[in-house]
């Protein structure tokens, strides 16, 4: 409870206590890192609130580049392939090749 | 991950005027999830190799640096450093006695039972 006021606070840039409009769940994230693998056995508790901000970072440089394709094809929606073409075009994004060729 | 979080953070560096498809922002959702795997996994490698249980955000940033993001490293080191310091001013108001207590808070209203 704590540790949610400080990030919460921290985040919203007061001592509202709830958390920022763009803070991802923390519990949500921390679910993931068990996920990701079997040997992942303990998380400190400040590591998800660093990934929450690392997957603002990430979902801001993914969609930069996905509208840089949707502007190419002349459109002001943003689909799926555009998505595809910036993980395409990007080399720090192969890991997510598989994502979106499984589909 | 809540796919409202991740329509509006995509919304924020998106014009006015943008849309985004459903299955967009799914797959932008999926690509958040195996963000967190894939470093995860590297920065659990690293907390194995150094035989240690917990993963820190150290591992993270580690991993993260390792993996190519060599750009988020400098505002994430921030944010942790500015954490931990409210974290810190946070334990010690609690620990402290009240008079003591009076002298760091600057307001009353400050204080945190």
């Amino acid at each position: 409870m704590r540790q949610a006021g400080t990030y919460s606070s921290m985040l919203a840039g007061g001592m509202s206590g709830r958390t920022g409009p763009h803070s991802l769940p923390l519990a949500r994230i921390k679910r993931i890192m068990k996920q990701s693998s079997e040997e992942v056995k303990m998380i400190s508790g400040e590591a998800p609130i660093i990934f929450s901000k690392a997957c603002e970072l990430f979902i801001e440089e993914l969609a930069r580049r996905a509208w840089a394709a949707a502007l190419r094809g002349k459109r002001r929606t943003l689909l799926r392939e555009d998505v595809a073409a910036a993980i395409a075009n990007t080399d720090l994004f192969d890991f997510l090749l598989h994502v979106v060729q499984n589909k | 991950m809540p796919i409202a979080n991740v329509i509006r953070i995509m919304c924020c560096v998106l014009s006015a005027h943008a849309k985004i498809a459903d299955d967009a922002k799914e797959i932008s959702q999926e690509c958040m999830s195996e963000y967190i795997s894939f470093i995860t996994s590297e920065a659990n490698e690293r907390c194995q190799r150094k035989k240690r249980k917990i993963v820190t955000p150290e591992d993270v940033l580690w991993a993260m640096n390792k993996l190519g993001f060599n750009d988020y490293i400098e505002p994430l080191t921030l944010l942790l450093h500015r954490y931990r310091e409210l974290e810190g001013d946070h334990r010690s108001s609690i620990r402290s006695e009240p008079l003591q207590l009076i002298k760091h808070c600057s307001t009353p209203a400050s204080f945190h039972p």
